[in-house]
This record gives C-alpha cells, sequence and structure tokens, in this order.
C-alpha cells in the first residue's frame, strides 16, 4: 500500500514536472529596452539639399519574442518627445513648439504592435504609431533578432528603418516645406531579458 | 516662416468685413448707443473673425486637439454667445456678469486641457500648483473684465478696446518672435476685427461702451497670451505684461490727471491711454526682437 501511494506521488510529481516544461517551452521571453545601448534618432531634408539629424534621447520599451509562435510576439515603445536634440538649443526648443512636436500637448510618441510575422533576417511588424494626437498603422521591417548571453544576462537586437510623413499626423502643413515632409527614423534597440 | 503677404490680407479682409457689417447693421448716430449698434459690433467682429481665419486657412479640429483648437472652437464662441444673450436677450446685468465670471474662471482649465500641466504624473506642475496657476490666472482675467469695464462705465469704451487690441497684437508678434508661428498669426484677425469694430462704431452711435468688444477682446488677449506663454515659448515676464498693460487706461483716472484732463475731449484722453499702455508693449516687442536676433534668426539660414 505504501510503495503505491509513493508510486503515484512520483507518478504525480513528474506529471507536474513535464507539464511546466512544456509551457516553458512555449511560453515568450520577455525583454526590456536597454537604453544605453539603444537609440532612436531621424533625419529630414531641409530645403531638399541636405538632412537635418536629430534623435531623441529619453524612450522606453519592451518587446516579448515567441520563437516557436513568431506572431505572437509583440513590441512597444514610448519616446518621450520633449527630449528631441538636434544639438541646436534654439532649434530643439522651436521643434518642441506647437508648430512641430507641440510637446506640452503630446508628450510622447508611442508605438504599440498589433501583429508580427517572421520574415527572413528578423520579423514584420505592424502596429498603431501615435504622434502629435493622430495614430497611423504602420508596417516596418525590424531585422535582427540574434539573441546573445553576456555576462548572464541574455540581450537580444533589432534594428529598423521606417519613413513617416508629419502631414500624416496633423502636423501643421504651413511648416512643410522648408524641412521636408517625409522624416527618416532609424531605431537601434538592445533588449535585455527580464 | 510666417508669410507676411498671407497676413496682409487677413488684416485687410477683416478689417473691411468687420467695418461693412458694422455699418450695415448698426443705426446712425444716436445719443446713448443702442442695442441694436452693441449687437451690431459683436456680429461685426464676428464675421471679421470668421473672415481673417478663413483667409490664414486655420482649420481647427474637432474636437479641439490643442490648445489653439480649443481656443477657436470654445472660448470665443462662448464669449461671443455670453455678449450677445447680455444684449439681445436682455438678461440682467448679474446673469451676464456671472456668465462672464464663469467663462473666465474656466478658461485656463479648458485652454490647458489634456497638456501636461493638468497631469501631475508628467512632472510638469504638481496638481496644487496647478490649482494655483489657473485660479490666479482666472482672477486676473476677471478682475481685468471687471476693471476694463467700470472704465468703460465712466468714460468713453473705445479707447479700451483699442488698447486691449494692441496688446493683443504685441502678444501675436512677441509670440511669433520666440517660434510660435501659427499662434502669434492668430492673434492678427483678433485684434484687427476689434480695433475694426470700434472704429466703425465710431459712424454708427454716440457714445458707446462697447462692454461687448471689451469682454470679446480680453478672453482672446488672455487666451492667446496663455496659448504662447504655456504651449510657445512667451516668457512669464513678457505673458504677464501684455495682459496687464490694459490697465494702465486707468491712468487717466487718478487724481493728480484728473484735473488736467478735465473736460479735453475724448479723444485726448483715449490718446493718453494709448501711450501709458503702449510703452510697455514697445519695450516688450524691442526685447523680444532681440531675443530673436541673438537665438532664432541664425537658425533661419540653419533650420
Amino acid at each position: 500500500m505504501r510503495r503505491l501511494s509513493s508510486a503515484f506521488v512520483l507518478t504525480v510529481m513528474a506529471g507536474m514536472t513535464l507539464g511546466l516544461a512544456e509551457n516553458s517551452a512555449v511560453a515568450a521571453d520577455d525583454y526590456a529596452f536597454d537604453m544605453v545601448h539603444s537609440s532612436v534618432s531621424f533625419k529630414a531634408r531641409h530645403l531638399d539639399i541636405s538632412w537635418i539629424h536629430g534623435r531623441f534621447n529619453e524612450a522606453d520599451g519592451k518587446f516579448s519574442l515567441d520563437r516557436e509562435n513568431p506572431e505572437k510576439s509583440t513590441f512597444e515603445l514610448t519616446i518621450k518627445a520633449d527630449s528631441i536634440d538636434t544639438n541646436n538649443k534654439a532649434r530643439d526648443e522651436h521643434l518642441r513648439q506647437p508648430d512641430y512636436f507641440d510637446t506640452k500637448q503630446f508628450p510622447t510618441i508611442e508605438f504599440k504592435s498589433t501583429s508580427t510575422k517572421a520574415i527572413d533576417g528578423g520579423y514584420e511588424v505592424t502596429g498603431d504609431f501615435t504622434m502629435h494626437g493622430k495614430t497611423k498603422k504602420v508596417t516596418f521591417k525590424l531585422m535582427g533578432g540574434k539573441e546573445l548571453e553576456f555576462r548572464g544576462t541574455k540581450r537580444v537586437g533589432f534594428s529598423t528603418e521606417l519613413s513617416l510623413k508629419r502631414s500624416d499626423f496633423d502636423f501643421d502643413k504651413k511648416n512643410i516645406g522648408l524641412i521636408g515632409d517625409a522624416a527618416i527614423i532609424l531605431i537601434d534597440c538592445e533588449g535585455v531579458r527580464k | 516662416m510666417p508669410d507676411l503677404l498671407l497676413y496682409l490680407h487677413a488684416i485687410v479682409a477683416t478689417g473691411i468685413s468687420a467695418v461693412v457689417v458694422t455699418l450695415a447693421i448698426g443705426k446712425k448716430r444716436t445719443p446713448g448707443g443702442t442695442s441694436r449698434n452693441q449687437a451690431a459690433c459683436i456680429l461685426a467682429t464676428a464675421v471679421g473673425l470668421m473672415v481673417g481665419y478663413g483667409v490664414l486657412e486655420f482649420q481647427p479640429n474637432w474636437p479641439p486637439t490643442n490648445g489653439l483648437d480649443r481656443f477657436l472652437t470654445i472660448l470665443v464662441p462662448a464669449v461671443i454667445v455670453i455678449e450677445i444673450l447680455a444684449i439681445v436677450a436682455r438678461v440682467p446685468s448679474w446673469f451676464a456678469w456671472l456668465l462672464r465670471i464663469v467663462l473666465g474662471a474656466i478658461s485656463g482649465r479648458v485652454l490647458l486641457h489634456g497638456s501636461v500641466y493638468l497631469n501631475p504624473d508628467m512632472g510638469e506642475w504638481t496638481a496644487i500648483q496647478a490649482w494655483a496657476v489657473l485660479a490666479l490666472s482666472g482672477v486676473l482675467l476677471i478682475a481685468e473684465w471687471l476693471l476694463l469695464s467700470e472704465l468703460a462705465r465712466r468714460s468713453e469704451g473705445r479707447s479700451i478696446t483699442l488698447t486691449l487690441s494692441f496688446a493683443t497684437l504685441a502678444a501675436g508678434i512677441a509670440i511669433m518672435l520666440a517660434g510660435y508661428i501659427k499662434g502669434g498669426a492668430a492673434t492678427l484677425p483678433l485684434a484687427t476685427a476689434c480695433i475694426a469694430t470700434t472704429i466703425g462704431s465710431c459712424f454708427r452711435a454716440g457714445s458707446t461702451r462697447m462692454q461687448p468688444i471689451i469682454g470679446i477682446a480680453i478672453i482672446g488677449l488672455f487666451g492667446l497670451t496663455g496659448i504662447g506663454r504655456f504651449f510657445g515659448q512667451l516668457s512669464m515676464v513678457d505673458a504677464l505684461t501684455v495682459v496687464l498693460a490694459p490697465l494702465l487706461c486707468w491712468v487717466t483716472e487718478i487724481r493728480p490727471l484728473l484735473r488736467p484732463l478735465h473736460g479735453r475731449p475724448t479723444w485726448v484722453i483715449g490718446l493718453l491711454r494709448l501711450v501709458f499702455v503702449g510703452i510697455p508693449l514697445v519695450v516688450i516687442l524691442i526685447m523680444a526682437k532681440q531675443t530673436f536676433d541673438r537665438e532664432m534668426a541664425p537658425l533661419l539660414g540653419m533650420l
């Protein structure tokens, strides 16, 4: 009787362990942006003859990678619009005003993915991009995803480049001209596994 | 970049439409002013604003998404409705003033709605700071509205609307020089409509207290200056100077000046008020231009 009880308990415990292992195998890995090794930058045409470069110094994000089911992977990014930096204080203050980013009214620029598809070398991500109070669906290719363990921490990196038009996000059309409508956004992110 | 030719078109269109409506609807000279003339002034200002903002191609969103939208779609229509009710519907004076006080009290809250200032999590203001600023701005607006209305009751009111309009124009230029072009441009139709209506009223009534235009001009001055201060880069000193400068009209009522001015034509008193109010406005503009030359002008070649 005692042997039967012990065998029963062992069987139950083995079953639970197997079940947990199975769940772990399909669970997504959550990563938080390491902003020390990530950047959000942009460039826009000036007078259609040159490029002005800038960056946002404060951003935060997270992503969840499900390598078994890539379509379940998710990506989120929040940028503090006030942190815009074009290496010119007067221009930065000008860009924060309502003629441009209106950062006192729209303090953040956000992206939240709605669907993900695995492609060769990364993912094709579609999601809601919200800037200047307007939300639009955008799709871009997120290249990378290679995971590396460094000093006991798992890290994975991605890069993307997407083009957005200011006129699509309710920026004042009268201020489109000297600076081009389209801006190229470059995001390089390194995530640290939680 | 500011489109000076477009602004000129807007000013001319606003001015002509406001004067035409004032002359068309107002009655010819009748002593004491009439409700019809005051209603004509309100309508003329409203038409002037619509024409002016139309020429500037201002298309506010509905529901409003930013401070300027809220000013154009909520505050301006609200003050026009209140002033129309006060004149046409013949509501009791105390009720009209109650509505004005309510509008003055909520104007700040309306303008800053959804902004970082009213969200303590954003770190700009604490909840107490937000309430303090809103309360103070409301008190200043209401106090100035009451004081200038009382002054218009005691003496001729056209110089008061003119000083309010010039203060609004000065705010607009300072806002533009600080970098918020559209916010500065928004002052042009408002100031022009008030000035044109004031001038038109000279040909349509005897003395008129211009109470409706004082209300529209004060809401315009505080509203647009507030937008320039809290969403643009207008400094607090410049903002307070332009909104409070019209109170210098009261200088002509202080005792040492009352005797020398007694019996003078009203235009002399009006001119003195314009000079007293104009001095701080000119100082503000000179300083704003200096700051622009130092900080923004190089950017125009680099931006």
